[in-house]
């Protein structure tokens, strides 16, 4: 318990100092929102016009005073307005999250599950044809840029073969292609973690006495190695899920996914603070929690990293 | 380990060669000669401008180069410096500079690079800058476990018996105990920042889009998917072949046909 609370301290200070990071990087900026929108919207750039949305903005206000104003009100849930869209911040990225949630989520979940097939196919004949492909995958996985392997998919299937219709179709047939390309991109390292959870055990004397008995490798994995490998697998598991918000960024701008990724892009385009801050704000809040479920989710599985 | 360096040291001056000759000039636009398919004279073809587009990708490969050379150096000393540094001092001051690296990691990398080089433009050098700022967390917590290893050696406690101060120690012990790792470590995220360099570019917040930037150009080449899909496809494959070969270099246990780790 002592522990718990320990880490929950240490996570509000790190979200703390991102939040100040957050702050300052978006201020030292160069380019005036004011500007922008003033030009933007085709108002005439008076002086009187920018103090009006200087003041309505609360940019005239010393730094130090924004920052407290921002975050007071970023706790209390009001994230400030969009300057583009005039909505509010939040409810921008409610709307957007399932998107996003569905690819990096989805994605990830498909790979989880076929990644078990994969690793223990490869863990029955290590060095075997299963190996090598598990291998590929991975190595695949690591090398081939996403945005390029993404068009290089949209073309075959939409353009050359005609099977989907990604731009025009419904959700599903939209958030199909990206779904499954998150999912290549975690089959391959989750089936390698999976094979070798299952490998470590092969070692371990009781299984030797099960392959003695004369159990084929198939059986002796699947009696006796198969739980011990899912519990490290679940907890390999957890910390993969950081990165899937924040980290399909250039899925959602290939395919155009409406998600907050997306959103990020056009709205730094647009020198739009807020966005910004609340999205660094939201993925460092997901990746503290994200580490703490997988601390907690150890604990459980594990008694042995309880201290 | 020495084959591996010797792969990159010729990667290295393959991509140099690349930046100071190409067989056309690279800017070199000719609209009689859009789209014209690959040719004896022109092995990948030329593209929606009529540029080369070898030589456009040879610039690109230069330019990758001098990404990776600047964001290998920046996340490198910061991350040396950093956790080495924690390592040394302890106590308030370890804790704090490691809670530092664990706020760089938790901050994604692209979006940090994005932002500063939407602020300061996307050249070779800004995304080099804006990547090693936004990636050296993991060396910082790398090196800092290293030196702490180190420092925990006999040796080291009996050369800090003998009175050999820190700057001593950090020379003679802990930098030629640790600098082998964090190098090979160094040298196999190359591969990750030249995809999150051509990530960066195909976005292309902030950048010059008559720069011939691997990402840049597949921007551009998407845009014919329907009629010369073709031309997307080398930047990609330029791409895939220096991550390929970085990757199969430099993790020779993860190469086909090695011996299986359990």
């Amino acid at each position: 318990m002592v522990h718990l609370s320990r880490h929950v301290l240490q996570a509000s200070l790190m979200l703390w100092g991102v939040s100040i990071f957050a702050f300052a990087i978006i201020h030292a900026m160069p380019a005036d929102p004011v500007l922008i929108t003033l030009v933007e919207m085709n108002i005439p750039v008076t002086p009187e016009n920018e103090a009006v949305l200087r003041t309505e903005w609360g940019l005239d206000r010393p730094l130090i005073e924004q920052y407290g104003a921002w975050l007071w009100r970023f706790v209390g849930g009001d994230w400030g307005r969009s300057f583009r869209t005039d909505l509010p911040i939040l409810s921008e990225f409610l709307q957007r999250l399932p998107y996003s949630a569905t690819i990096g989520l989805g994605g990830l979940g498909i790979a989880a599950i076929l990644a078990l097939p994969l690793g223990f196919a490869a863990a029955c004949r290590p060095g075997g044809t299963v190996d090598y492909l598990s291998r590929a995958l991975s190595i695949g996985g690591q090398v081939i840029p996403a945005f390029w392997l993404g068009l290089v998919l949209l073309w075959l299937l939409a353009v050359e073969l005609r099977l989907i219709r990604p731009f025009f179709g419904g959700a599903a047939e939209q958030l199909l292609l990206p779904t499954l390309l998150v999912g290549f991109y975690s089959i391959g390292s989750l089936g390698r973690v999976f094979r070798n959870e299952l490998l470590a055990i092969t070692v371990q004397p009781f299984f030797r006495t099960a392959l003695a008995k004369g159990l084929t490798p198939e059986t002796a994995l699947r009696r006796h190695a198969l739980r011990h490998a899912l519990f490290g697998y679940v907890a390999a598991l957890t910390p993969e899920c950081a990165w899937v918000v924040g980290g399909t960024a250039i899925v959602e701008i290939v395919f155009a996914v409406p998600g907050i990724s997306l959103f990020l892009v056009e709205s730094i385009a647009a020198r739009d603070y807020f966005v910004l801050q609340a999205y660094v704000m939201v993925v460092a809040v997901w990746m503290v929690l994200i580490h703490g479920l997988s601390l907690i989710l150890r604990a459980l599985l594990d008694p042995r990293t309880r201290r | 380990m020495k084959r591996q360096w010797a792969i990159i040291a010729g990667m290295a001056l393959v991509f140099t060669a690349c930046g100071l000759w190409q067989p056309y000039d690279a800017a070199a636009v000719d609209l009689m000669a859009r789209h014209m398919p690959p040719s004896w004279d022109h092995p990948l073809g030329r593209d929606h401008l009529g540029r080369d587009v070898l030589s456009l990708l040879m610039l690109g490969a230069w330019h990758t180069t001098i990404v990776l050379v600047i964001v290998a150096g920046v996340s490198f000393t910061i991350g040396a410096l950093v956790g080495t540094g924690a390592a040394l001092a302890g106590g308030a001051t370890e804790t704090a500079l490691l809670r530092t690296a664990d706020l760089f990691i938790v901050m994604p990398q692209l979006v940090i690079a994005l932002s500063l080089t939407s602020l300061f433009g996307l050249t070779p050098v800004t995304a080099g800058l804006a990547l090693g700022i936004g990636g050296w967390g993991p060396y910082a917590i790398l090196a800092h476990g290293l030196a702490r290893r180190t420092m925990a050696q006999p040796f080291v406690l009996a050369a800090h018996a003998l009175g050999v101060g820190r700057a001593g120690i950090l020379s003679r012990h802990v930098l030629p105990n640790t600098l082998d790792t964090l190098l090979t470590y160094l040298a196999s995220d190359a591969g990750r920042n030249v995809i999150a360099y051509a990530s960066l570019a195909f976005i292309g917040l902030g950048a010059d889009t008559s720069q011939p930037d691997w990402g840049a150009l597949l921007f551009e080449y998407r845009k014919f998917i329907f009629d010369n899909a073709w031309l997307m496809l080398w930047p990609g494959l330029a791409i895939l072949a220096t991550t390929l070969v970085l990757h199969l270099a430099l993790e020779p246990s993860m190469r086909f046909g090695s011996s299986v780790r359990s």
